[in-house]
């Protein structure tokens, strides 16, 4: 093919794919005009609809029509991105072959170069740097006024200066709050409003005398492995199963159903949960109080705030949980600030996040993702370094966040495997497990990544995978499932003693005054000297299964067993025998 | 002529009408909450690590084979070729991400949040092209970049942009480089990656701004040679000082230059360099030097006002950060209430968003502190570049042949065929044709 030939095919393939170009973007930009008139948002139906349901809020027929109504221009939307897709792809395949045919034959009417002589380059050369200096102050000035009139452009309403930070802080929120009297803090430690108590510890003071005994017994209406919260003369667990999930408050002093709760109708709650292993159930997150209300966590993503009384005060759906043990992290609770740990994921992090959110009103505080796959660990809050820290445990990470504000403080990556202890912090150390691996103790006052430099000390001997430690800043003991006791100094991690209880162990140890009882998965109560030596104390048995932990309040010991809630007292005043 | 000229002009307005068209339009969430959780809007969606390493292997191949062509094969069909190989992989098939271009950001905000690791994939992304173009100049930019590609594809008749304007515009690259990583180094976001005109294209979605640029850049790309590489690219900012200490150069001729100014023509990108003019009188050579003293003497009063200036910025540009805008929207409705009917998506999404106000305006005040320091810094980068560019241009090349500028270079080998010499060596032309010097 001649040249001339082929610049005549080249022009002539760029007139038909220009024209082509033509055809599908003309008909894209008719389709764009179109389609500005079905913008679902501002469909006038939709509107109507939306108008009549501000006005009846429970009107089901109403919400139904707009569900159908939402579909029907969401499909209708999908179909038109589809349509602009292809025609995209056509019209930028048309361009670039039009872009082509033209290209080359533009190039093929180019005429050769033939470079004329130069005269004055010098002078060429000077002016040429001369123009170079005066336009860059030219687009010096252009920058300059750019960012001038982007800075009057964008004015700012945000106080300039600290003080005026501190007063916009202290306006009224557009929203308030429902204003309530959180109960204070020596009400919270006398209570055990959470898993291992106010502050996650596991730990208390008093004491009983002697050996422990069954005061009250009472029946477990529905199955699950949470642990019993007390608050006043109160003592709450919850059940369940894939049809219904309750709440169950008992008199603490005669044992005594004061009320039973469904937790149901929960807004956004598949009415078919998905895949729950049956080991774990529906109710193996602990419930939290805070005095005002009891929050119940489902193993389904429920959640249910209910009032004193047994009244639903909020629902909230939080689920679905990616968890193939399924969900069993329980409840934080600080004032009131409610805390849940969702971590969720096979392998890696799909979606795990920590939430915090307001007790009166179920109102997300704030919420941060997690660069973690599932976990089983409940958090804990401390205050420590001079500020109230979410601690966290989930492979790999330990992370601390602000319990206000949900800002990361600090991380360490010192954790493997599934991560089902939780946390404890004593004598300001915390101290985490990563199961079957290792024992270590942290500083809490770091910021940014601290795995190399604030571990105070790491153990690996007879490190548990199910059941958390428990400190009392002196000692830190761990109990193995296989019921192997071990006895820590808190500082520096020599190991004192260890025993063989020789039985299962699910649930975490407890600190009574100086006494560490450990409760086994068939029901045998051990309570052993939490001091330098081992001494065993005393050794009761009930007729139950275990897998809960202790809860400790006003003098008296609560455990749920499978069948069973039991209230342990001081031995004189027994009134019921084990069967 | 003129009808191909408003055939193009035509053509190139229903690109970017259609363009627009495709924008990714807001569309608001389910109103009843049924337990659907959405995915996480990302584009392109996250990968398999072992495909994260793949695209690394290619990016690798790709550095390897450019260099190779250059230098080996001297083949700018080679490189055409290889350079619609990453359009396709780089551009339409990873959609524009991972890029090197974006990645300098990451390292930036690493380096101010400790609890962000920089993945290893990202790293090689922003290092590999870099420690390429310290060894063979921009062989990322001439066969490897899918932004170079796409604008070379639609190159058609380019013209001379003159070297002035030229040098001047050249600035705006590094001014965006220090916008970028500021604005990352600060957590407000990757710049870089929200203005890049035409990874949009590339995904064909995304804002009508941001798509509206990118057409312009590909219509400006009809007649300028890669106006977005030369003219804003931040990365390529980086490759051109890389390049400046290149181990090796791209070479016009094969040979030796015979000045016969045939290449002086063949760069569309403004790259070719004529040899330095004889020494000028001696009476100019004294204006030079003290002009240089003066320029020197300004560079830190131009690095002062510039941070002065830049600091006066701050409240303006801390709006980039999520925080800082939405404490400006929250102290708006505090000041001007306003009562939504039915709500609009916006307003949908702030309420969802439920925060704590006390933590906004927390977040707000953290935010706009870090920019405070960013803007000092800008504004003086601002001023180091501007003043750079002043004492560049002042100071005399020194050169003797015709040799494309080793920061301007984009390797892209077009030049190679326009030299004589390159010609004979391919046998397409008798050694006795070559021209004398002149």
């Amino acid at each position: 093919m001649n040249t001339s030939a082929l610049y005549r095919a080249l022009a002539l393939t760029a007139w038909i794919a220009g024209a082509f170009s033509l055809l599908v973007g003309g008909i894209l930009v008719y389709e764009h005009v179109e389609a500005a008139t079905r913008d679902p948002w501002k469909s006038p139906q939709m509107l109507a609809l939306m108008e009549k349901l501000a006005a009846e809020p429970k009107n089901e027929a109403l919400q139904n029509e707009i569900r159908q109504l939402d579909l029907k221009v969401r499909r209708d939307f999908r179909r038109r991105l589809a349509l602009d897709k292809s025609g995209g792809w056509l019209l930028l395949g048309g361009a670039l072959v039009l872009a082509l045919a033209a290209g080359n034959a533009a190039a093929l009417s180019k005429a050769p170069p033939l470079p004329q002589p130069k005269s004055d380059a010098a002078g060429q050369s000077l002016r040429l740097a001369s123009h170079a200096r005066w336009s860059l102050a030219g687009v010096g000035l252009v920058v300059a006024g750019s960012l001038l009139i982007a800075r009057l452009g964008n004015p700012s309403l945000l106080p300039a200066s600290e003080a005026g930070w501190q007063k916009l802080a202290v306006q009224p929120d557009a929203t308030p709050a429902p204003a309530e009297d959180v109960p204070v803090r020596s009400e919270f430690e006398t209570n055990w409003p959470r898993f291992r108590g106010w502050d996650g510890s596991g730990a208390v003071a008093w004491d009983l005398k002697g050996t422990p005994g069954v005061l009250w017994q009472c029946a477990v209406p529905a199955p699950g492995h949470s642990s019993p919260v007390v608050w006043g003369d109160r003592v709450f667990i919850s059940g369940g199963k894939a049809d219904r999930r309750e709440v169950f408050c008992y008199n603490a002093a005669s044992g005594g159903l004061l009320w039973r709760r469904a937790i149901e109708n929960v807004p956004g709650s598949p009415s078919k949960a998905g895949d729950i292993p049956e080991d774990t159930g529906y109710a193996a997150p602990t419930m939290a109080t805070d005095g005002q209300r009891v929050y119940a966590m489902f193993g389904n993503g429920d959640l249910g705030a209910l009032n004193l009384d047994g009244t639903v005060a909020w629902t909230k759906y939080l689920g679905p949980f990616k968890n193939s043990y399924g969900y069993a992290a329980s409840l934080a609770v600080w004032g009131n600030n409610l805390v849940a740990q969702m971590d969720s994921g096979d392998t890696r992090a799909e979606g795990s996040k920590l939430i915090s959110l307001q007790g009166a009103s179920g109102r997300v505080m704030w919420e941060r993702s997690r660069p973690v796959p599932a976990s089983w660990a409940t958090p804990i809050v401390v205050e420590a370094a001079g500020r109230r820290q979410v601690i966290t445990l989930a492979n790999p990470w330990i992370i601390a966040y602000a319990l206000e504000g949900g800002q990361e403080l600090w991380r360490a990556q010192l954790l493997e495997n599934e991560v089902v202890p939780s946390p404890v912090f004593a004598g300001g150390l915390i101290f985490a497990l990563s199961p079957g691996s290792k024992l270590m103790a942290l500083r809490p006052d770091g910021a940014g990544d601290v795995s190399k430099s604030h571990m105070a000390w790491a153990s690996e001997e007879n490190v548990p995978d199910i059941a958390s430690p428990v400190a009392n800043g002196e000692f830190v003991f761990t109990v193995t499932s296989g019921g192997e006791a071990t006895c820590f100094e808190a500082r520096g991690g020599k190991k004192d003693w260890e025993t063989n209880l020789d039985m299962e162990v699910q649930s975490s140890p407890a600190l009574m005054g100086g006494r560490l009882l450990i409760l086994g998965g068939k029901g045998a109560l051990v309570t052993l000297e939490a001091g330098r030596e081992c001494r065993e104390l005393g050794r009761i048995q009930l007729p139950d299964k275990f897998t809960a932990s202790p809860a400790f309040a006003n003098g008296r010991i609560y455990l749920r067993g499978a069948t069973n809630l039991y209230c342990l007292g001081p031995a004189e005043a027994q009134t019921a025998k084990p069967r | 002529m003129p009808r191909r000229l408003k055939l193009t002009g035509a053509l190139g307005m229903l690109l970017l009408a259609a363009l627009m068209i495709c924008a990714e339009q807001r569309f608001p969430p389910p109103d009843f909450e049924s337990g659907y959780h959405l995915p996480a809007p990302s584009t392109p969606a996250p990968r398999q690590e072992w495909l994260q390493y793949a695209d690394t292997g290619v990016l690798l191949a790709g550095l390897g084979a450019a260099a190779w062509l250059i230098y080996a094969k001297r083949s700018r069909r080679g490189l055409f070729w290889l350079s619609v190989f990453s359009l396709a992989y780089f551009g339409f098939y990873r959609k524009g991400c991972i890029c090197p271009i974006g990645a300098p950001q990451n390292i930036a905000y690493a380096l101010f949040n400790p609890g962000y690791a920089v993945p290893v994939t990202t790293l090689v992304f922003c290092f590999a092209p870099i420690v390429a173009a310290l060894l063979a100049g921009r062989a990322f930019c001439g066969g490897v970049c899918p932004h170079g590609a796409l604008q070379d594809l639609v190159l058609i008749k380019p013209v001379t942009v003159p070297l002035w304007l030229e040098e001047a515009l050249g600035t705006i690259p590094w001014l965006f480089l220090g916008a970028g990583l500021i604005c990352a180094g600060t957590g407000a976001g990757f710049l870089i990656c929200r203005y890049d005109p035409l990874v949009p294209i590339f995904r064909l979605s995304g804002g009508t701004f941001i798509l509206t640029a990118g057409a312009v850049f590909l219509l400006a790309g009809m007649f300028v040679g890669r106006p977005y590489c030369r003219f804003l690219c931040p990365y390529g900012g980086l490759l051109r000082l890389a390049s400046l200490a290149s181990k090796w150069r791209v070479r016009v001729t094969p040979d030796t230059c015979t000045q016969c100014r045939l290449c002086e023509q063949s760069c569309p990108f403004g790259a070719m360099r004529e040899p330095a003019p004889p020494a000028a009188q001696a009476k100019w050579l004294g204006t030079q030097r003290r002009r240089l003293g003066w320029l020197l003497a300004l560079l830190p009063v131009l690095m002062a006002v510039g941070a002065w200036s830049g600091s006066k910025l701050s409240p303006a540009a801390a709006q980039l950060d999520p925080a800082v805008a939405l404490a400006e929207r929250y102290t708006l409705q505090q000041s001007h209430p306003v009562q939504y009917g039915v709500m609009t998506p916006e307003s949908l999404s702030l309420q969802r968003a439920a925060m704590d106000a006390k933590a906004v305006l927390t977040a707000a005040a953290d935010a706009r502190h870090r920019f405070e320091l960013a803007c000092w810094l800008f504004g003086g980068w601002a001023g180091l570049v501007i003043g750079l560019k002043l004492i560049a241009v002042s100071v005399r090349p020194a050169r003797s042949d015709y040799e494309p500028d080793r920061g301007a270079c984009m390797a892209c080998g077009r030049c190679f065929m326009a030299c004589p010499n390159e010609r004979v060596r391919l046998g397409l032309m008798p050694a006795a044709e070559d021209p004398a010097p002149s």
